[in-house]
């Protein structure tokens, strides 16, 4: 099925006592199909074999892809619990010593009772990420509900998909970030194409976008820096960072003056096409240029593209998701789709391209601070109920909605927490304002890491777990298109590594709260209790078993029983997901970027990644091709900027914000607007750019303002010579 | 059916998934065997892979004096033959694209063999497998030969095995400016 003009049937080449392992990278949301070379006489993983009979991306991968394997039997991996006895050497990698998983249960155990005896049970906190199966995201909201009893856990996706989630929950009543799927998109006429560097994050949608072209088709990019998709693109709109919602609300209104507006879907299938009309008038193309520095006439010239082709597909990433408005620029820009009424078809609607392997499965079932399972509410008592059952516990047992993951880290300065369980991710690196959240972790009594890799997190623990790497578990992900696939185990967890499902049941059983957990021995006894949790919830996930994702080469949610092959085009009936049917065409008010440029601080930062590594680092930097390949950050200056400055290319300058410097290399580029520099993230320690950025949030999504603060640069002082 | 390695270079986005990629095949011992350049770093992000062409006549065998570098029965030009390369490093000279490499520690060339384990039985190489971007595909004549009346532009911005190149040669390579002659659809 879904076999397009890119797949061909292709054996794979066999070597001798070797055996392959059809997974799917550790990565990002694009999941590319691999498969993974084991070695029979030893069992062990030696290396990658594209698998082309993946119909998404058919073989192909990006350097992280092809170089993912060396995760798993890599020199750093952590083999044995570790113990810190010395706090006093927190926030470095010094003092730790092996232990026992004995050891290491016995002494979480009392610390978290203890620390719940005397504070209540909300000292405690879990931080967790979507880097890992739906079964782990799973467990890990029933671990720190019922097993901790803690309100207070929430997880990375508040630094990735959380705007998105937002925006499509108003504009569609329903989050699933891509309404059709990625065989789709090379057949589209038009990609609007927003604050997705989609070249280097998501490299293999490439084939697809470049195909658009090829056939006559348009796209147009929009992103304050000449990424390498929008050097191609056949329109560039180089905002400000920070302004697409007057973008997004400027191409709008030329849309409907100038009759692209679709009358008879807006009536019968949206709400709020009159007021947003009113609301968008003011944002004529000169106004908006004003905005966002976009020369006027590549604005109208946007609109007549997007106004005039047949089949039109709206993308969109974290460029527009990450800022403090993220929620209101996703809702502008799928505007767009329902005012045209271009969504719910083949070949047009509303796509974000999702940042983290699972982070479209592990923010619907109840890692985020005030959801439950199939993305069912905790301030919804019927939800409630319905997911007490499944776990057994009475209602009124579970922990009210707590807060999201920035907010955590106030907290635990405020010593409102002052117990952390942190897996799957690195917010020493990845959260904004990385003094305050330093000091945070620094701040708190006990801490638990649960990875596979000392992170600069990691640093911050009293316990590390070692934890396993993709490779050597199994379980299901859903990816970017909403499909729902499988991960599978190509080798047994070196050392004594373990799953974090298996950590967390065994945790449990030592907290006394093993009946509730004890019935979960494999990853599998966590799927079926994971399908059941989710029956019902509109992420429906009961229908999609592990048979049927082999057979169908995945599954797309909704899907609710035996018989239901899934859903790969969202909204084909035009029935959208709020109670009456309809969509919501959104009136957004534009407002400016949290902190503007000033006197002070004359230039606009914003932060992204690049193709050879993945988040915050932890992973890539740690495999040597990526690393020879990019060892460091820098800052992309303009040359006109860098001539003012008096800089030239590779000298170390120092870059900083009102919360934080750092020292980068210069890296001069015309690829940039003038009034903007660029900084890559994954690096930790000094080298890390979110010192410098700003914890601004959402106010719907808890999203901080990654993409876009008032920074200033300055030479630095000549070194003497002696 | 005949398949050869066919290079887009306009679709290059420099993610070096290719030289990622060629690391990995069974006979290349963990080493990357060809090039992606940036084009003009400081104006543009714009790369450009460099791969062995694999030459009719190539230079870097005619050139070698102890009939190290082979050339298989499916045209690839192979890496030299540890037994009989000498190490003088003729072939990295006399290449007009730079591409075999040298290794000094083993006295040794080595350059692409458009990973003949795979590519002897029709599996396409490693690069061609993996490469996000459809720069580098693995396509049949016909395919070859519809790419070339697709992108006829002006009987020149077609580039494969033109004179100024090295001869003819197996792989063929599509210069930058595919979409100047693209009709579009509205």
């Amino acid at each position: 099925m879904q076999r397009d003009k890119f797949f061909r049937e292709i054996e794979n080449v066999r070597h001798p006592n070797e055996k392959l392992i059809k997974t799917h990278c550790s990565y990002c949301g694009m999941q590319c199909g691999m498969n993974l070379r084991v070695n029979t006489m030893t069992n062990k993983i030696i290396g990658v074999e594209p698998r082309y009979d993946w119909p998404v991306t058919v073989g192909k991968m990006c350097p992280k892809g092809v170089t993912a394997y060396q995760q798993t039997n890599h020199k750093d991996r952590i083999l044995r619990p570790l113990i810190r006895d010395d706090a006093s050497l927190k926030g470095t990698k010094e003092g730790f010593r092996e232990a026992s998983w004995e050891e290491a249960y016995d002494l979480i155990a009392k610390k978290f009772t203890e620390m719940q005896a005397t504070y209540g049970k909300d000292t405690l906190s879990v931080f967790s990420g979507v880097s890992m199966t739906n079964e782990k995201c799973y467990l890990t909201g029933k671990f720190a509900r019922v097993a901790l009893g803690t309100r207070y856990i929430d997880y990375n996706g508040r630094f990735c998909m959380s705007s998105a989630a937002g925006g499509f929950l108003r504009s569609f009543g329903v989050d699933r970030g891509s309404t059709l799927p990625w065989t789709d998109i090379h057949e589209t006429d038009c990609l609007f194409i927003a604050g997705s560097n989609t070249a280097e994050c998501h490299p293999t949608s490439m084939f697809r976008v470049w195909h658009v072209q090829e056939r006559g088709g348009y796209i147009i990019v929009v992103d304050p820096r000449e990424t390498p998709v929008a050097r191609r693109a056949d329109l560039h709109l180089d905002l400000k960072p920070g302004t697409d919602l007057a973008l997004a609300n400027g191409i709008l209104h030329l849309l409907i003056e100038n009759g692209y507006a679709d009358e008879n879907f807006i009536h019968e299938h949206t709400n709020g096409f009159e007021e947003t009309k009113e609301l968008v008038k003011e944002f004529t193309p000169e106004y908006t240029s004003l905005l966002t520095g976009v020369a006027p006439e590549k604005i109208i010239k946007a609109a007549e593209i997007y106004g005039k082709a047949p089949n039109a597909v709206v993308m969109f990433a974290r460029g527009i998701e990450q800022q403090h408005k993220g929620v209101d620029n996703v809702s502008a820009y799928t505007n767009m789709a329902l005012v045209t009424g271009k969504i719910g078809r083949p070949k047009s609607g509303v796509a974000t391209f999702t940042g983290q392997g699972n982070g479209q499965g592990g923010r619907e079932h109840g890692q985020k601070s005030d959801l439950l399972p199939g993305y069912r509410k905790l301030t919804n008592p019927k939800h409630v109920e319905e997911v007490s059952k499944v776990w057994g516990i009475k209602p009124e047992e579970m922990p009210k909605p707590g807060v999201s993951a920035y907010e955590m880290f106030e907290l635990m300065n405020d010593k409102t927490i002052r117990g952390l369980y942190l897996l799957c991710s690195n917010p020493a690196v990845s959260a904004p304002n990385l003094n305050v959240v330093r000091k945070a972790l620094k701040s708190l009594d006990f801490m638990v890491c649960a990875d596979f890799y000392l992170s600069e997190s990691a640093e911050f623990a009293d316990v590390i777990l070692p934890s396993v790497t993709w490779s050597e578990d199994e379980g299901t992900v859903t990816n970017l298109e909403g499909r729902i696939i499988k991960i599978n185990k190509a080798q047994e967890p070196i050392g004594e590594s373990k799953p974090d499902w298996q950590m967390q049941v065994e945790l449990a059983e030592r907290l006394g709260r093993g009946k509730y957990f004890s019935h979960l021995q494999t990853a599998k006894d966590v799927a079926d209790e994971f399908r059941f949790a989710s029956k019902g919830g509109y992420a429906d996930y009961y229908g999609a078993t592990w048979d049927k994702i082999d057979k169908q080469d995945g599954v797309f949610w909704p899907c609710k029983d035996e018989n239901d092959k899934g859903t790969p085009h969202m909204f084909l009936d035009k029935k959208f997901y709020h109670p009456d049917g309809k969509a919501k065409i959104c009136a957004l008010p534009y407002r400016p970027p949290a902190e503007e440029p000033c006197k002070e601080y004359p230039l606009r930062l914003t932060t992204g990644r690049v193709v050879y590594h993945y988040l915050s680092g932890n992973q890539t930097r740690r495999i040597q091709f990526l690393k020879d390949m990019c060892p460091e950050p820098y800052v992309e200056v303009h040359p006109e900027t860098a001539a003012k400055y008096e800089m030239v290319h590779d000298e170390r300058v120092r870059l900083y914000t009102r919360r934080g410097e750092s020292i980068y290399k210069v890296k001069i580029t015309e690829a940039i607007r003038k009034d903007t520099v660029f900084v890559p993230y994954h690096f930790g320690h000094e080298a890390s750019i979110n010192l410098l950025t700003i914890a601004a949030l959402d106010p719907m999504s808890r999203m901080p303002e990654f993409k876009a603060c008032a920074a200033q640069m300055q030479k630095l002082e000549p070194k003497k010579v002696l | 059916m005949k398949k050869r390695l066919y290079i887009e270079l306009e679709n290059c986005i420099g993610c070096r998934s290719c030289l990622a990629a060629c690391t990995q095949c069974g006979g290349h011992e963990q080493r990357n065997r060809n090039y992606v350049y940036d084009v003009n770093p400081h104006v543009s992000r714009q790369t450009m892979p460099l791969m062995c062409l694999h030459c009719e006549n190539p230079a870097c065998a005619r050139s070698c004096p102890a009939q190290a570098i082979q050339i298989h029965e499916t045209g690839a030009v192979l890496s030299a033959l540890v037994e009989k390369c000498i190490g003088c490093q003729n072939c990295t000279i006399a290449c007009p694209y730079g591409i075999p490499k040298f290794d000094e520690e083993e006295n040794l060339m080595y350059k692409c063999d458009l990973c003949i384990d795979r590519t002897k039985d029709g599996i396409p190489p490693m690069c061609a497998s993996v490469c996000p971007s459809n720069t580098l595909q693995w396509l049949t004549e016909e395919e070859i030969e519809r790419k070339q009346q697709q992108y006829d532009l002006d009987n020149g911005k077609w580039v494969t095995s033109m004179p100024y190149l090295e001869g003819a040669t197996n792989v063929k390579v599509n210069l930058p400016g595919i979409l100047q002659g693209t009709e579009k659809l509205f």
